[in-house]
């Protein structure tokens, strides 16, 4: 599954830091919602944020992966975050947040390999120096591009 | 995968050492069992001619074929699955108190069995050197009485100080000594036979003639004749010392390795076998051979060496063959020393385990991890025994029974017990003759013979008068301290009947994950990562389908780190690594299968599971669900984890796996 194709410039969220890791995750799950018109991003984001209470999906790399399986969805869809600040994960041990990638998948359990290959992939992908070199771009169109190569 | 084994997130790694992991095939279980049972051949038939006279080997021969049904109550014993042997058979059954007698007379007869098989094997040895003396004409006779005390006492001491330090590869040796008796027994029958076809044979006869020594209190009650049914049963019981060693078996088969049923029954065949043909056999030649009042007087203590000794040719060659017979004897009768303490050592783990004795009982050994304490009062009065017999083996030899036949008795009762207590268990072998009636199956096998038991151990009480004051005074004593000792412990008791049973374990630190597993060599991995003792379904499953010759299966347990911040679902983690290990070994006895127990102290278990599996070179990793978070968010994490740890291509594919009750949730890496 390519990162690039999954992510365009617009549902790059570029940031100084974030209040706290709900927000952040309401606003990407919002940024998602534009293009699932059929999803309420209300109802979506206490989803993810209902996973995140249980095992959290916070690396020691930096990386967040909230995520969540929805029964509306035929393809996966997915926004990210880039902080220049770090913002503290309480929930999760309090580790440092970088970079937050949220995904969305269908719940069919067809589906439910490519979920784990996603995650697999981007916990592989999001080391701590690709995310070093990801804070140290300025702009969604530049971060989406690096995710495309 | 490329991972520092020493990363932060594994702050210590601890492997297991003392519990028993590993596991051995059934032939060596039968040769374990056979240096204690096999070894009196050495010494019953001489016992059994000071009894009732030259009819002896027919009583040694039915006892020989007797011993083939006590081990298929074994067999259903060790079905059973109760760890612990007969003494937590008999509890099981029966309850505490018949538990406690059981022990008692089960510990009688391996107190004994050392002394016996040491002071014989003394008698072999001098009676060699006697012959060497006289071929020399030297003139000379050493003291047979004192050669075997001392050379009793010397293998009891050597024997205790090994067990103390925790001998290693004792199976092995068994087999080794089983394998070198065995060509012995095969010359010594070939050579018989050549003897008999010069010099004609005879069959020895039948008619019984008791001693007023071997009448005991029966020669005063007219209703107990020394001929029919009740003369059959008291020379019977005069025999029946050549069971000894029998219950060996369900002490050895925690050992015994997968499958372990169909190996528990090979290893029977193998001793039944073994035991009828040496311990029998041979028994029956040297009456044959031998003439009678040779093994009246001259080989009373040492009959194998007199059958050596009576062969048909030249001298030196008798005396070389008297050689391999001592060889064959001291190394089988040393092995029964060994076997006594063992045996003895651990059932008295079992009782202290039981809160019956005090925890002094148990202390392990901080250099060698053995329960040295124990060690050091079994050989203690084991030495006393010694002395006090001043070499007499038919002094031991009558003691000895009482043990073996009442502790049987206790033991075949239990199992008719369990056939309704424990109706829905499954066995994987039932004693024969049963009727099936409802959900039950009425044992009239096990009846029957529980009658012969009962019938034999009651008439031993009459005729064996030493066997019976020193049994039954041995047997209240140490009831008594059992019971006295657990009422001084009760509190004790409850709190580890609340804490349930814990594996004394010895736990080494090593610097990192690679030390851990340096000593893995199969060519396949499993890493199965444990969390509770009611949580391992998946290792069950692991155990119950691994191929042993060809996997290793690491079993680790993560504990977080104190006084660090841990994650959130980190907090619930922390139970008792004994508590969790205890199952684990239970389970690897179960199935017989070596398991490699590891424990790591990280603040994140799935980082320390992927590290471990990664410095493993695991290809599978199996867990079991979580309760709490269920089996999706646990394998999202561990991919999560995988992903961000790996660092290059795998060398194979490694399948994540979560198993619960008939259900699997598992992720396949390929790259």
């Amino acid at each position: 599954m390519s990162l690039g194709r999954l992510i365009r410039p617009e549902r790059v969220l570029v940031a100084e830091t974030y209040p706290n890791k709900k927000e952040l995750i309401e606003a990407l799950v919002k940024s998602v919602c534009l293009d699932y018109p059929q999803l309420d991003p209300a109802d979506v984001a206490s989803q993810v944020l209902k996973r995140e209470e249980g095992i959290s999906t916070t690396l020691d790399t930096g990386l967040s992966i909230p995520h969540a399986r929805l029964e509306e969805l035929t393809d996966f869809a997915a926004a990210m975050a880039v902080l220049h600040q770090p913002l503290q994960d309480v929930s999760g041990g309090d580790l440092p947040i970088r970079v937050m990638f949220l995904f969305l998948s269908p719940a069919k359990p067809i589906f439910f390999q490519k979920h784990l290959q996603l995650l697999s992939a981007l916990a592989e992908k999001f080391k701590p120096e690709f995310i070093e070199e990801l804070v140290s771009l300025s702009s969604a169109e530049e971060i989406a591009a690096r995710l495309a190569r | 995968m490329n991972i520092p084994s020493n990363s932060s997130r594994v702050k210590k790694v601890v492997v297991l050492t003392t519990a028993m992991l590993t596991f051995i095939p059934f032939w060596k279980a039968a040769a374990v069992v056979l240096c204690d049972f096999g070894s009196s051949a050495f010494y019953a038939g001489g016992i059994a001619m000071r009894a009732f006279g030259p009819a002896f080997p027919w009583y040694i021969l039915a006892v020989m074929l007797f011993s083939g049904l006590l081990l298929m109550l074994e067999l259903e014993a060790c079905s059973l699955f109760v760890r612990g042997g007969a003494y937590k058979i008999v509890r099981e059954g029966l309850g505490d108190t018949a538990a406690k007698l059981a022990a008692s007379a089960l510990i009688f007869d391996f107190i004994l069995t050392g002394p016996i098989s040491a002071v014989t094997a003394g008698h072999y040895l001098c009676g060699l050197l006697n012959s060497f003396l006289e071929l020399l004409d030297s003139g000379l006779e050493l003291p047979e009485a004192g050669v075997s005390v001392l050379f009793g006492l010397l293998v009891t001491g050597y024997f205790w100080r090994q067990n103390v330090k925790g001998i290693e590869e004792s199976s092995s040796k068994s087999a080794k000594i089983i394998a070198f008796s065995l060509a012995v027994c095969f010359l010594l029958a070939i050579w018989s036979f050549i003897t008999m076809a010069l010099h004609g044979a005879h069959l020895p006869p039948t008619q019984l003639h008791f001693s007023d020594e071997s009448l005991g209190w029966a020669g005063h009650i007219d209703w107990m004749q020394t001929v029919g049914l009740v003369g059959m049963f008291m020379a019977f019981g005069h025999s029946v010392l050549a069971l000894s060693g029998i219950e060996t078996l369900s002490q050895v088969y925690r050992e015994i390795e997968y499958p372990k049923a169909q190996n528990l029954k090979k290893a029977a065949w193998l001793i039944f076998g073994f035991a009828l043909l040496f311990t029998g056999g041979l028994t029956f030649l040297s009456a044959v051979i031998i003439p009678p009042e040779l093994i009246a007087t001259k080989y009373n203590d040492n009959l194998l060496s007199g059958l050596a000794m009576s062969m048909a040719g030249p001298n030196f060659l008798k005396l070389l063959m008297q050689a391999l017979v001592v060889v064959c004897g001291v190394a089988m009768l040393s092995g029964a020393v060994n076997t006594s303490l063992i045996g003895s050592n651990s059932l008295m783990n079992r009782i202290a385990e039981d809160g019956i004795l005090t925890d002094w009982f148990r202390k392990i050994h901080s250099r060698y991890g053995t329960s040295y304490h124990i060690i050091h009062v079994i050989a203690a009065v084991q030495l006393a025994v010694i002395l006090l017999s001043r070499g007499n083996v038919y002094l031991l030899g009558e003691a000895y029974a009482f043990g073996v036949m009442w502790c049987f008795v206790f033991e075949v009762t239990a199992i008719i017990r369990l056939r309704w207590k424990k109706a829905a268990q499954k066995r994987d072998f039932m004693f024969p003759l049963n009727i099936k009636y409802e959900n039950y199956y009425i044992p009239v096998g096990l009846i029957l013979l529980c009658g012969i038991l009962v019938t034999v151990a009651c008439v031993n009480l009459f005729t064996k008068q030493i066997a019976t004051i020193a049994g039954l005074g041995f047997t209240a004593f140490l009831f008594a301290v059992f019971s006295l000792s657990e009422r001084l412990n009760a509190k004790r008791a409850n709190t580890m009947f609340e804490e349930g049973y814990r594996e004394r374990i010895n736990a080494e630190t090593v610097d990192d994950l690679k030390e851990a597993f340096a000593d893995l060599d199969r060519p396949h991995r499993i890493l199965v990562a444990v969390k509770s003792p009611d949580n391992l379904y998946h290792l069950e499953e692991v155990l119950s389908k691994a191929d042993a010759e060809n996997t290793d299966v690491i079993v680790l347990y993560c504990k977080p780190v104190e006084n660090m911040l841990y994650r959130q679902d980190m907090r619930s983690a922390a139970v008792d690594e004994h508590e969790v290990f205890t199952a684990v070994i239970f389970l690897a006895e179960k199935y017989g299968l070596p398991v490699t127990p590891v424990l790591v102290h990280s603040n994140d278990a799935y980082y320390a599971i992927a590290q471990a599996a990664a410095v493993a070179d695991a290809e599978e990793v199996v867990m079991g669900v979580s309760g709490r978070h269920g089996a999706n968010p646990q394998i999202e994490r561990a991919v999560m984890t995988w992903g961000a740890v790996k660092e290059q291509e795998l060398k194979h594919p490694v399948t994540l796996r979560i198993l619960w009750e008939g259900r699997e949730v598992s992720y396949r890496f390929t790259r």
